[in-house]
């Protein structure tokens, strides 16, 4: 009998652990069941990629298709080249969008924003972005900004 | 010694934390009798007896018992070798978190496939031998001394050994314990027909069922034989042993330097 | 002086005896196959103790570390303006580092020091010894259920430790401090990954369960069977625990996130 309380105490035990690791799962790391669907990859060239990581987050229109993979550095034009996977229900890039690099909020991590060209053409397993602009630099801002008005 | 020897030590040397313990002890114990070791505290008695039982290896020597040469028993082996072998502590050594009834079931259990209702009344037997039948509910936290080592006798003798050692069976005990458990050891002894190993230094109770006796002293056997002819013994040791004499061949003072230098009266003090 | 060296050297030479010592220990308890009829409720009863019976002290930590971290962080990141990014803070802090660590350190004072107590005083009371003449080997019968208790044990006790802390965070962040739900958990999981952090978190508790565990056991079990051998055997399970947590903590984080 008190053998039979043990083990159901230690059953109810092992299930909250089970539990908590769903929850770390699903609630904490956002890990959805979905998250193995099927992906396909685009690169983009930037000359400066600024703080952006991988693991870092593709969007368009603020919501996430996709993730970075890889940042690499293009050794003949000294651009570095990122590598992305987005997610296979948004096929319909047009071709002609740009990857630009931004930063959520003042100081937040850095990711990529693809805002949205007009041609019917859209982004194919492989395809790179024709067009791209690079991390803002808020050092060089300012010294543009200094010397701007230095020259005015 | 009329039967064959059932345990025979050959020139065992033991040493522990640079201490010679055993220096070249010798002995036969005759099978289905009682041996007595006897000795003062500290001569190893104890350590003579984890070395039949094989949870100690001697640095020389040989240990035989039933014919296996203990220390060379490979580790399975030496398991199964001490089914055979019931072993009483000095404490008793019950497990504190099983009850008395499950403390003699622990070997049956462990040991044999036997169903639920078999354990039962062997276990029961077994109490019954120690007159605990009526105790199998308690735990060993609410057991007196006695009562402790009656149901830790049951225990050691649950799978039927041939092989019995009691490590100090009689101390700390009260005079009607101990005649309960003199009884008990007698008892066992002739209606199992079984070999008993006691290790004590209660020279008169030992005395008193023991068929055969040997006295250890400083790492060697100082006397053996059968009771009466112990008594007659020439040694000056044994006699000083058997008669508690205070003061004798062992020294009633732990060697020390000379009286008059360590209180400083030598004069040497400047 | 050259007394000095060898004494020295001797401890040396004793450190390395005693790490052989818990290995052949550690080979002798795991070695053999365990019999499922009998080891299965010996493991139940283990779990209970070592697991189930610290679940007050575990959760009752976690929520109270939670809730100041929440406290902490709002005060650091509302200078800045980011006052939402508080749930991926306390979530990467949880998971990585305080659910295995602080867990690790709790489980070694209470339930380390208590199976090496008892083990201790299995020893002094010859119920070990009584086991080996009964042909029972003690290292199976009374270790090994334990040492596997522990090493089940711990990396639930951390899971539940992170989540408890997590829901404590949210309760001080979110519900007393006015940071938008919505925010709190979309930071969380846009930032923490299940495979680097959860995972990486889950084996830093595995490893720690098993190097707590092992550590209490072996203590007990090579303790002086005296009561003051026994309580500077429970001393050693503690800071020996606590000392390999906290060293084993660095190495695993350097390889686990290092490249970070």
């Amino acid at each position: 009998m008190a053998q039979r309380t043990t083990e159901i105490l230690v059953g109810l035990f092992m299930i909250a652990g089970i539990a908590a690791l769903l929850v770390l799962a699903l609630q904490v790391s956002g890990l959805s069941p979905k998250s193995a669907e099927s992906t396909y990859t685009i690169y983009a060239n930037f000359n400066d990629t600024g703080g952006l990581t991988p693991r870092g987050r593709v969007s368009m229109a603020g919501v996430t298709v996709g993730t970075i993979e890889s940042i690499t550095l293009n050794k003949e034009t000294f651009q570095a080249r990122v590598r992305m996977s987005i997610s296979s229900d948004v096929d319909n890039i047009p071709a002609d969008s740009s990857a630009v690099i931004r930063t959520s909020g003042l100081l937040g991590e850095q990711y990529i924003d693809i805002s949205i060209g007009a041609e019917v053409e859209s982004l194919k397993e492989g395809d790179t972005f024709y067009s791209t602009q690079s991390a803002m630099n808020l050092e060089r801002l300012i010294s543009n900004f200094a010397s701007g008005r230095a020259g005015n | 010694m009329d039967s064959s020897a059932y345990i025979s030590l050959e020139d065992v040397v033991f040493s522990r934390s640079g201490r010679r313990i055993f220096d070249g002890v010798s002995l036969e114990i005759p099978r289905g009798k009682i041996t007595a070791i006897m000795g003062p505290s500290g001569t190893g008695k104890t350590t003579l007896l984890r070395l039949i039982g094989g949870q100690l290896r001697p640095d020389s020597g040989r240990v035989v018992v039933d014919g296996h040469e203990v220390p060379k028993l490979r580790r399975k082996a030496l398991y199964a070798f001490r089914e055979k072998m019931g072993m009483l502590f000095q404490s008793g050594a019950l497990f504190t978190d099983l009850s008395v009834f499950e403390n003699v079931a622990f070997p049956l259990r462990v040991h044999t496939r036997l169903p639920e209702d078999m354990i039962r009344d062997i276990v029961l037997m077994k109490l019954e031998a120690v007159g605990l039948r009526g105790a199998r509910h308690l735990m060993p936290s609410e057991l007196s001394g006695g009562m402790t080592r009656r149901v830790a006798l049951a225990r050691s003798i649950a799978l039927d050994p041939e092989l019995i050692l009691y490590d100090e069976p009689f101390a700390g005990q009260d005079p009607i314990a101990m005649g309960v458990l003199v009884k008990l050891i007698r008892d066992l002894n002739s209606s199992m027909g079984l070999t008993s190993v006691l290790v004590s230094h209660d020279v008169p109770e030992s005395l008193s069922i023991c068929h055969y006796a040997c006295i250890i002293a400083d790492g060697r056997v100082i006397g053996e034989g059968s009771p009466e002819q112990l008594r007659e013994h020439p040694s000056g040791q044994v006699q000083q042993f058997l008669q508690g004499q205070p003061d004798g061949p062992v020294p009633f003072h732990y060697p020390a330097e000379g009286a008059a230098r360590d209180f400083g009266l030598s004069g040497g003090v400047s | 002086m050259i007394e000095r060296i060898a004494a020295f050297g001797r401890l040396g030479l004793d450190t390395v005896s005693s790490f052989g010592r818990s290995g052949r220990f550690l080979a002798g308890v795991l070695g053999g196959v365990p019999r499922p009829a009998t080891g299965f409720p010996l493991l139940m009863k283990q779990l209970y103790a070592v697991g189930v019976l610290s679940l007050p002290i575990i959760v009752v930590s976690g929520l109270f570390i939670g809730m100041v971290l929440a406290l902490q962080g709002y005060t650091i990141l509302s200078d800045y303006g980011s006052e939402a990014a508080i749930g991926q803070m306390i979530a990467l802090t949880l998971v990585r580092e305080l659910g295995p660590v602080v867990t690790a350190l709790l489980f070694a004072g209470r339930a380390g020091s208590a199976l090496t107590a008892e083990i201790g005083l299995m020893k002094a009371t010859e119920q070990l010894s009584s086991m080996e003449m009964m042909g029972v080997d003690p290292l199976r019968r009374v270790v090994a259920p334990r040492l596997w208790a522990g090493f089940i044990a711990m990396p639930v006790l951390a899971a539940i430790f992170s989540v408890i802390g997590i829901w404590g965070g949210m309760l001080v962040g979110v519900d007393w401090l006015g940071v938008f739900e919505g925010s709190f958990w979309g930071n969380m999981q846009s930032s923490v990954d299940f495979v680097d952090d959860v995972l990486n978190g889950m084996v830093k508790s595995v490893v720690f369960g098993f190097v707590c565990t092992w550590i209490a056991v072996y203590q007990g079990y090579d303790c002086v069977p005296t009561s003051a051998g026994i309580s500077s055997a429970t001393t050693k399970t503690v800071v020996y625990s606590s000392l390999a947590v906290l060293g084993l903590d660095f190495v695993l984080t350097a390889v686990m996130f290092g490249d970070f």
